[in-house]
């Protein structure tokens, strides 16, 4: 055990480095998903088929595969930028995360009661304004528990960062054991580190989920005084308009 | 009482369905009806589920189109633009806004508090500014009796409070026509009255065209100036409440009204 | 460097070679996934409490954990306790028991939503334990899973690509081998895409099929 101890500082920087690219793809993978998942839930026909393709083909394979060939193959190609390795896996995961989020933030924008559209629509309210403080707002409360999940996916997929040479977490670890030869030692130590980020991962999102609009108005309803007649008074709560 | 419909400047109905024909697929549900509401007029239609009452108020309000036929508010084609051409998304966003609807099941948006619920159209779509959006939603909260819940969220209502909200809510955009679609089917029986009684409020004190689908019999006859009973899509009968509720001619307006007056 | 198709044919064989590796562990894994899905479910319905909770508890901790850490634990860990496998073996084991461990979880859920009225059917019976579950409840849990266990199936097909770090010629490994060799990436990886690519789609397609027919049956 005490042989690990002069990689912990490399341990820790590698940390950084995985929180890092976590983060940076987790927001790209969302904005990728509520792109490709408002096209996906599009009343019109060629937007939905060309975003579903461009779903399957994004989840067709495994990420690694997109990541070693924007790498080292894309370079290959004439007029091709050749990315930073660090580039190529915040790109390959942000667009393969966004892929698989793409169909929960399509499942959220379906699951609003349609009679929703309806009052929109009766008080004139436009295609914006409908989506943007109506539908938006509602989707979100089922679109962020399940993204929540992808995104603790999305840390455990920062592995393959270490195959095109970033310093993450595993790649210091592997580099370690090859030396040191305390496999046991070290990856129960890598299991500990990564159920340690995906738990935060998915608190964070709690966090999030928590502070939705229609999370705060459930809340309201499911306090104890709610009443069945106009007559009684009832308690308000301490919220700002 | 209802109250005599307001001399109109002009002639021009609020509402007029000429020859109207709507099909869902094989299913026709109207077939060549012909409706008109003068302004300011109270119409009712009263009539079996299924017989096409609510997808009048639909197309009335845009929110399906007809499948043949022409619909005019206050004289100006909700289908057919200058020319013959559809109308444009635009123009007919314009004539739309005259139009005001209350669903049965309310469709408050959850995720806002009653206030901003009542701010969100004034806001966007009368582009009116927050203070004149805030004081003109506080005046129909009270109209309907409810300023005190301006911070609570639909959920913390009941079924009554939130229809008589909704009721605001649609309000608050001055509309001139109000379309009032079985706004007390989905309330328990203790909350009809505070709702029905907003209503005939409404009725009294504005000049406002009413269309409405319901099955509140006595409502309906306090209300109305006209009723009319719908079957399979088209009018069978059409008259004054008096008439409709105490002499109906048709075999099948007896039936229906012995079969919901009974209980 | 532009595409050069001679270079292509002459790296096509090892890449068909990995085609038919990835076939073979992903067979592999998902017999054991399938099979040792179901015996996980059903023996830890029949152990009670703590057995359902042994098993959520593993799942729990395998969904923490990436599987390439699972994989180098294996294969660099095992052969210090005194186990050699082959790369082979030890791939196919690693990931055909994680995902044993999710099928299970699927199991568990067809089985709970068996009715409880079945169950009853069964003991107004008389039907022994063995019969009820090897005639009745298996059958049914089983159909309602497959939709689930297809997906997993394809997600085993994708994964099987990491085998390539613990050394396994699969698919993957042969276009890294070519392009290591020839420090030409471009035909190797681009082919690696369109191969995966391609021997996905068709199962995605069915998988499409069957949902939208069954999407309103309640099976």
């Amino acid at each position: 055990m005490r042989q690990l101890f002069p990689y912990l500082p490399a341990l820790w920087n590698a940390l950084g480095i995985t929180v890092l690219i976590a983060t940076l793809s987790i927001l790209g993978a969302a904005l990728t998903s509520v792109a490709l998942g408002i096209l996906r839930a599009a009343r019109n026909s060629p937007a939905r088929r060309v975003s579903a393709g461009t779903v399957e083909i994004l989840r067709g394979a495994s990420a690694i595969i997109y990541l070693f060939w924007i790498y080292y193959a894309l370079p290959a190609v004439p007029g091709a930028p050749r990315l930073s390795p660090f580039a190529a896996s915040v790109l390959v995961l942000s667009l393969t995360g966004g892929a698989y989020g793409a169909e929960i933030v399509r499942g959220g924008i379906q699951a609003v009661p349609h009679s929703q559209l309806d009052a929109c629509h009766a008080l004139g309210l436009s295609r914006r304004h409908t989506v943007l403080r109506v539908m938006l707002p509602q989707a979100l409360s089922q679109i962020v528990p399940a993204f929540s999940s992808l995104a603790a996916d999305m840390m455990k997929w920062t592995v393959i960062v270490s195959f095109v040479g970033v310093q993450d977490v595993f790649y210091v670890a592997n580099t370690a054991r090859a030396v040191t030869n305390r496999t046991v030692a070290i990856y129960l130590l890598l299991v500990v580190i990564y159920w340690l980020l995906c738990s935060c991962t998915s608190l964070i999102f709690r966090g999030i989920e928590y502070a939705l609009p229609l999370s705060k108005a459930r809340r309201a309803s499911q306090a104890p005084s709610r009443s069945f007649s106009s007559t009684s008074a009832t308690r308000e709560p301490a919220v700002e308009s | 009482m209802p109250t005599s419909p307001s001399s109109g400047i002009s002639a021009v109905a609020a509402i007029q369905f000429a020859n109207v024909s709507k099909s869902f697929g094989a299913n026709s549900v109207l077939t060549g009806l012909d409706l008109s509401v003068a302004a300011g007029e109270r119409l009712t239609l009263i009539g079996p589920s299924g017989s096409g009452k609510t997808t009048v108020l639909r197309l009335a309000m845009m929110l399906d189109r007809p499948t043949a036929g022409d619909i005019r508010l206050f004289g100006e084609s909700i289908v057919k633009g200058p020319g013959g051409k559809p109308r444009r998304a635009r123009e007919a966003a314009r004539l739309r806004r005259r139009c005001g609807m209350v669903f049965q099941q309310f469709n408050l948006f959850p995720h806002m508090t009653v206030l901003q619920n009542l701010t969100l159209a004034p806001r966007t779509v009368l582009r009116l500014s927050a203070e004149e959006s805030e004081q003109r939603a506080l005046d129909h909260l009270r109209m309907v009796g409810l300023e005190d819940k301006r911070t609570a969220y639909p959920g913390q209502l009941s079924g009554g409070q939130q229809q008589r909200i909704a009721i605001a809510r649609t309000l608050a955009l001055r509309p001139d026509i109000l379309l009032l679609d079985e706004i007390t089917s989905s309330l328990d029986p203790e909350l009809v009255g505070e709702v029905l009684e907003v209503v005939r409020r409404i009725a009294q004190e504005t000049d406002i065209t009413f269309l409405i689908v319901t099955h509140e019999m006595r409502f309906a006859r306090q209300v109305s100036d006209r009723v009319a009973m719908f079957d399979s899509g088209r009018i069978i009968e059409e008259g004054s409440p008096e008439l409709i509720f105490s002499e109906p001619r048709c075999e099948r307006t007896k039936s229906f009204l012995r079969s919901v007056l009974d209980h | 460097m532009t595409w050069n198709w001679p270079y292509v044919a002459q790296i096509m064989p090892a890449l068909l070679a990995g085609v038919w590796e990835t076939f073979l562990v992903t067979v592999a894994c998902a017999v054991i996934a399938i099979g040792g899905g179901l015996v996980l479910a059903v023996v830890s319905s029949l152990a009670g409490r703590p057995g359902r909770l042994a098993v959520r508890g593993v799942v729990e901790l395998l969904r923490g954990v990436p599987i390439l850490v699972v994989l180098y634990f294996g294969y660099y860990a095992l052969p210090q306790l005194g186990v050699t496998l082959s790369a082979f073996f030890v791939g196919v084991l690693v990931l055909g028991v994680i995902y044993a461990a999710y099928c299970s979880e699927v199991y568990r859920g067809a089985l709970l939503s068996i009715p409880a009225g079945t169950h009853d059917a069964c003991a107004a019976l008389g039907l022994s334990t063995v019969v009820t579950w090897r005639k009745v409840l298996i059958p049914l849990a089983v159909r309602r899973s497959v939709p689930a266990l297809v997906n997993y199936v394809l997600v085993l097909y994708r994964q099987s690509a990491f085998l390539f770090a613990i050394g396994v010629p699969v698919l993957l490994a042969r276009a890294q081998v070519a392009g290591d060799q020839s420090f030409r990436y471009l035909e190797p990886y681009t082919l690696t895409g369109v191969l995966y690519l391609t021997l996905n789609l068709p199962f995605v397609y069915l998988l499409h099929r069957h949902e939208a027919r069954h999407a309103h049956i309640a099976v």
